[in-house]
């Protein structure tokens, strides 16, 4: 019996350090592995005014995502993100239309990212912007 | 909750046959060595090396413009980069070092005798597989070291008569090494040679489970077991110890004293892979002043220096390799205890002494 509890303890002890060489080996791979921050791109942009015509879309990076800024024909502002809320395809502006298609799976958003037709189930975020002298900033 | 999984699995695939006949009833001599253990510490290496591989892959570009960058930023920028370059670096050198040892300890032990010929032959022809891996991995951080070490290995090769200075154009992709060299050689390192090696092994391996291992020459039995070549038959060791728990703790052991070595390495010696040269980037147009090869590589550097011809210096080194090669076609006595094979001993002494020396020299000059 007493064979039995050194067997025990020797086999804890193995088990413990095999655990611990596991973690210490995996938690440098997964630091390794793990997308590293602060490289998704800038979180605030400028965008001259005169870039954008009336009923024209910008798509640009935004925050390591996709955003799309448009001038609607009755000149407003609206910045929004690209990502279609259904499964995350990249929204196209259809300019004839004046509004988005998913080509996905033929999701439909208006300018204000409102959920006109097709499976997206949420409207298209919408993306704080303030224009100064000239400059749309965005973020 | 294990015993559970064992035993489901047991009843539908009989895990404990397997279990019983390749590991608990896998019978080894009662003599056996710890340097039967080195094979495994060879496959943990051959492991580690493919995963680290892998990871490595994820941020390198082989590419001539780019490859240098990507090693920096590795090293510089990655978490743990460094660490998962280091251990790709030092274990390429441990790995052929671990395999030298092996070898040293196979043929003191005259273990690649009859029948164990083919374990010797596949063997030595992972020597020359996993030489072959480094040569070519050596060229990918793209540095000066990388490509002026490459440019002497393969300009070696034109001393071949007739075939020689296409065979180093064919080689390198082109009359220089260039961006075509690393094209090639990454394709070898990366994906040509791994699985080569990986195959070989498993020849390694398959046969000694056909032959079964052999029993030192050391100790109880005769040292001379002659092979009688009339029939195939599995030399089994009854009565000895079992693989597991026995030897796997042996093996265990000798992996446990590899890590501490290579750790030793890699975090408090992490220059030993590399020269001021490989923190260079390669320019075709500089060769630096003094460009030698790995360690590993130093005796067959000096003995091209040494030769007055070059065709000389690599007949000597062919010749060499070939009566390595083939041992056991030649020494076919049937005695393995180095002390009764005098002339053999002095031969392996003289032998290692003389690899020494030109390294020495080799580093030296
Ligand atoms: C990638 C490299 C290699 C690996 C992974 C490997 C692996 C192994 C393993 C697991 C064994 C069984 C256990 C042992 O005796 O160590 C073995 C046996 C053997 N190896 Fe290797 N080996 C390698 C390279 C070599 C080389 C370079 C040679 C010699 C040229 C060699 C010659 C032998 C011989 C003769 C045996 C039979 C030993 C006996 O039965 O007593 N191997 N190898
Ligand atoms: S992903 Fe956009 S509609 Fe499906």
């Amino acid at each position: 019996m007493e064979n039995e509890g050194r067997r025990k303890f020797l086999g804890v002890c193995v088990a413990g350090a095999t655990a611990a060489a596991a973690v210490a080996a995996g938690y440098p791979v997964f630091r390794y592995l793990a997308p590293r921050s602060g490289q998704g791109g800038a979180a605030k942009l400028v965008i001259p005014v005169g870039e954008l015509k009336e009923g024209d879309a910008k798509f640009f990076e935004f925050a390591g995502s996709s955003a799309v800024l448009i001038k609607t024909q009755s000149g407003e502002l609206v910045a929004l993100s690209a990502v279609c809320t259904h499964l995350g395809c990249i929204v196209q502006w259809v300019k004839e239309k004046q509004q988005f298609l998913c080509p996905c799976h033929g999701g439909q958003f208006s300018t204000d990212g409102t959920v006109l037709g097709g499976p997206p189930p949420r409207p298209l975020a919408k993306i704080p912007l303030t224009v100064t002298e000239g400059n749309i900033t965005i973020g | 909750m294990l015993k559970r999984l064992y035993r489901w699995l047991d009843l539908r695939i009989g895990v404990g046959e397997i279990v019983e006949k390749e590991l608990t009833g896998y019978l080894l001599p009662r003599n056996i060595n710890e340097w039967y253990s080195l094979g495994s510490v060879l496959l943990v290496i051959f492991a580690l090396q493919v995963i680290t591989g892998m990871l490595l892959m994820i941020y390198y570009v082989p590419d001539a413009d780019k490859a240098f960058k990507s090693v920096t930023f590795i090293m510089n920028e990655v978490p743990y980069g460094w660490l998962i370059r280091l251990c790709h670096a030092v274990g390429s050198n441990m790995m052929v070092a671990v395999l030298i040892l092996h070898m040293l300890s196979t043929l003191l032990m005259g273990s690649y005798k009859a029948p164990r010929e083919l374990n010797w032959v596949t063997g030595f022809t992972l020597l020359a597989l996993v030489q072959g891996i480094s040569l070519t991995g050596y060229l990918a951080p793209w540095s000066q070291l990388s490509f002026w070490a490459t440019t002497v290995a393969t300009n070696s090769a034109s001393a071949i008569p007739v075939v020689g200075p296409y065979l180093v154009e064919f080689l390198r992709g082109g009359k220089l090494v260039g961006p075509p060299t690393l094209g090639r050689f990454f394709a070898l390192h990366a994906a040509v040679l791994p699985v080569v090696i990986a195959a070989v092994i498993g020849a390694h391996l398959f046969l000694l489970k056909r032959t079964g291992v052999s029993a030192p020459p050391f100790g109880r039995e005769g040292t001379a077991t002659p092979f009688e070549a009339q029939q195939y038959h599995y030399q089994g060791h009854p009565g000895g110890i079992p693989f597991f728990p026995n030897y796997a703790l042996q093996d265990l052991a000798s992996i446990s004293i590899y890590f501490a070595v290579f750790l030793a390495v890699v975090f408090f010696w992490p220059g030993m892979p590399f020269t001021p040269d490989a923190f260079v980037p390669a320019d075709p147009f500089k060769t630096p002043a003094h460009i030698k090869p790995e360690w590993y590589f130093l005796a067959n550097y000096q003995t091209l220096k040494i030769f007055p011809s070059e065709l000389l210096g690599l007949s000597v080194q062919a010749a060499a390799m070939t009566f390595l090669a083939l041992l056991p076609f030649i020494d076919r006595s049937p005695e393995r205890h180095p002390l009764k094979r005098p002339v053999f001993l002095t031969l392996v002494i003289a032998g290692i002494l003389l690899w020494i020396a030109l390294s020495v020299w080799g580093h030296l000059s």
